[in-house]
């Protein structure tokens, strides 16, 4: 870690919790003065309670992931990658330690503010994709549009520009079923660019993909997040990705290795 | 915008369709209980309903309308004495035995017992409603009837003019109604009151001949021997008497002058007539039909069945929603880790159950409307369907439906939105 990330990262947590966001701000090019990473953790633990059992999972994270950068998260399986990311994402609370996303920390809100701050700025990416079977890609695409409080008018012309980025305009009436494996990926990419979250968290997204449709995806993924500015947290195993990552950190037993 | 509740119902078909059968049969159950209590709690009282009368003034120890003491018609013309009274008609109920003289009939449909309604056809105050053939002012012609459509194939009365026998007299139809029957009580004859008179005194009982034959007596019914009772064929029956001021009459049917407080001619009603009750119109139809509904049990088996159609049906959405929830859990799963609130998944939820409710509703009101005809035209059973009924048993497939939901809503509100992640 350099001396001015830390820096920065005082910065950040000096911030008021509802201070403007970075892409509410309009002087970008004053953006370095006011450069706060995306996430920051501190002590972050997690202890898993099953029955009288007790699993520590994570031991004291400290993590600062930059604006911008494609941050990936690897490690053997069981080390805690799933779980880091879940608390992260908003979706778990750990039993210890802070987190902060683009300013706020999230570790202290309510389970409301948290599904609404997620609704509004981060974007998910499922190894299993995890589309509604029942709807075809532009109606998955859409009903995220909808649920983020787009208006009902707009929506459908939305939703064929994000399909028509990720490559899939030809396939928009389709239901998942009637796609391949990194066609659907790609839908779910769409799916998580709806709403234009300033953070993308991906677990795997590519370890349900044969190498061709993986390096798409990968492909895909640095030139969305390298268009936008966006931040890429990932979670894999897939050695490829390395090439496109900025940053990656190794979890084992728990535990951040530099 | 595609709503995901519909596309999750209809992704699979056979599975949709035997869901929605549950829901109809559920629907029918209900509608079709309802029905029968309503229209059996209407065709108690329904001649009373349609009286003009104001008051009926029956014996006081009258439990409901078929079932009374006798009132001398002296009693009537005291009444109509009574100020406040504008005209008093007499009501005669009686019961009987009907026969049809058709030797094509199997023995054991020849006979029928019968209610026998006896009153003034040129009156004001009493008449079936709707006549759907024939005319009530035929009835002035002696030993004629009018019958219901719905009883015309039990009594082997095929058209206007064919003949059966009460009693021992024989009785001539000459019109039809539709829908007055109470499916509690025994076949409805309408006629006047001289020829009801007429039948009352004649009595069932055969004559029986008998004699010696081979040291043995032998005993026939007259029944078994002529088959035909008197004026059915050839002979003509003695012309019905005028009633006199001794002859028994079940009811004084009342109608009050213009502006009458109805309580106070009750009162007066009941003064100058002792051992008599008034009843305004509404009151004489609420005894009546809570004799019915309350004193044999009826009400409460039929109660009974509308409760658990409504407890079956409850049990086959609930089934539905859950599974259907189950199955999409996932999906659920993935809207709470975007972030939807939960009220999206309930609203997802909540149309799902309001598309089962509204699908399973149509037909299943559609069935029993069709149910409903087949069972007037044969059976006879009204299986009464009005707006009120058909609203009433909209909401309760609704709240049913919505019930259900809230059952299923139990399972997404605790299923953990870290769930996304396992693969
Ligand atoms: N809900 C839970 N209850 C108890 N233990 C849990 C729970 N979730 C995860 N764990 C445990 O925490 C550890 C870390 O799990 P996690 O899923 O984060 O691993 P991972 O690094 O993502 O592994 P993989 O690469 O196989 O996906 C594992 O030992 C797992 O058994
Ligand atoms: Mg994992």
């Amino acid at each position: 870690m350099t001396a001015s990330s830390l820096d920065l990262t005082r910065l950040s947590e000096h911030l008021p919790t509802e201070a403007p966001l970075l892409a509410e701000r309009t002087f970008p090019l004053d953006i370095g003065r006011y450069h706060t990473d995306a996430i920051v953790t501190r002590g972050v633990e997690m202890v898993f309670q099953n029955g009288s059992e007790q699993f520590q999972a994570l031991k004291g994270i400290d993590l600062d992931v930059h604006i911008g950068d494609i941050q990936l998260l690897m490690g053997p399986s069981g080390s805690g990658k799933t779980t880091l990311l879940s608390i992260l994402a908003g979706i778990l609370t750990p039993t210890a330690g802070s987190v902060n996303l683009l300013g706020r920390e999230i570790t202290s809100m309510s389970r409301e503010q948290l599904a609404k701050f997620r609704l509004k700025n981060i974007g998910f990416i499922f190894q299993g994709f995890n589309l509604f079977p029942a709807l075809t890609a532009q109606e998955n695409v859409e009903l995220a549009l909808r649920v983020k409080g787009m208006p009902a008018k707009a929506v459908r012309q939305e939703a064929r520009f994000l399909l028509d980025q990720v490559g899939l305009s030809a396939q928009a009436k389709q239901l998942p079923r009637d796609l391949s494996g990194g066609q659907k990926q790609r839908v779910a990419i769409a799916r998580a660019l709806a709403g234009n979250p300033r953070l993308i968290m991906a677990d795997e997204p590519t370890a349900a993909l044969d190498s061709q449709n993986g390096h798409a995806v990968i492909e895909l993924l640095r030139r969305l997040a390298k268009e936008s500015g966006r931040t890429v947290l990932m979670v894999t195993h897939d050695p490829r990705i390395m090439d496109v990552a900025d940053r990656v950190v190794y979890l084992e037993d728990g535990m951040l290795k530099a | 915008m595609a709503s995901i509740a519909r596309k999750n119902l209809f992704e699979d078909i056979p599975r949709f369709l035997v869901a929605q059968a549950g829901i109809v049969f559920a629907v029918s159950l209900v509608t079709i209980q309802v029905g029968i209590l309503r229209g059996f709690t209407r065709g108690t009282a329904l001649l009373i309903d349609q009286s003009k009368a104001d008051i009926w003034v029956g014996s006081a120890d009258m439990v409901q309308m078929e079932l009374t003491s006798p009132l001398p018609l002296e009693q009537l013309l005291q009444a109509r004495k009574v100020p406040g009274v504008a005209l008093a008609e007499a009501l005669v109920v009686s019961s009987s035995r009907w026969r049809t003289p058709d030797k094509t009939v199997p023995p054991t449909k020849r006979i029928t017992p019968v209610r026998i309604f006896g009153f003034n056809p040129k009156g004001q105050l009493f008449a079936p409603e709707p006549i759907t053939q024939g005319s009530l002012s035929a009835l002035t012609e002696p030993y004629t009837v009018i019958v219901d459509e719905s009883n015309q194939q039990s009594l082997n009365l095929k058209q206007l003019g064919a003949v059966g026998t009460i009693a021992s007299l024989k009785a001539k139809l000459v019109g039809t109604t539709q829908g007055t029957q109470s499916i509690a009580s025994s076949t409805y004859i309408f006629t006047s009151l001289e020829s009801a008179k007429a039948y009352a005194q004649s009595g069932i009982s055969p004559e029986v001949n008998c004699r010696l034959q081979d040291g043995n007596i032998r005993c026939n019914s007259n029944y078994d021997i002529t088959s035909t009772a008197i004026g059915v064929d050839n002979l003509t029956p003695p012309v019905p008497e005028k009633l006199s001021a001794t002859d028994p009459i079940s009811y004084i049917l009342v109608k009050a002058t213009p502006n009458q407080n109805l309580k106070t001619l009750k009162q007066a009603l009941e003064k100058a007539l002792p051992g008599t009750r008034a009843f305004t119109r509404l009151e004489m139809a609420q005894q009546t039909r809570d004799f019915w509904q309350k004193r044999t049990g009826v009400g409460f088996v039929l109660g009974l069945g509308a409760t658990v159609g409504v407890i079956v049906g409850m049990v086959i959405v609930s089934q539905i929603l859950y599974s259907s929830v189950s199955d999409h859990l996932k999906e659920f799963g993935t809207l709470k880790a975007m972030g939807a609130s939960d009220w999206v998944i309930y609203g997802v939820i909540l149309e799902q159950a309001l598309w089962m409710a509204v699908l399973g509703y149509i037909p299943g009101i559609l069935l029993c409307l069709g149910l409903g005809s087949w069972t007037l035209a044969t059976q006879g059973i009204i299986i009464l369907i009005t707006p009120l009924t058909a609203g009433g048993v909209l909401l309760v497939t609704v709240s049913m439906c919505i019930g259900s939901a809230l059952f299923a809503i139990q399972k997404v509100t605790h299923v953990d939105p870290a769930i996304v992640f396992k693969a």
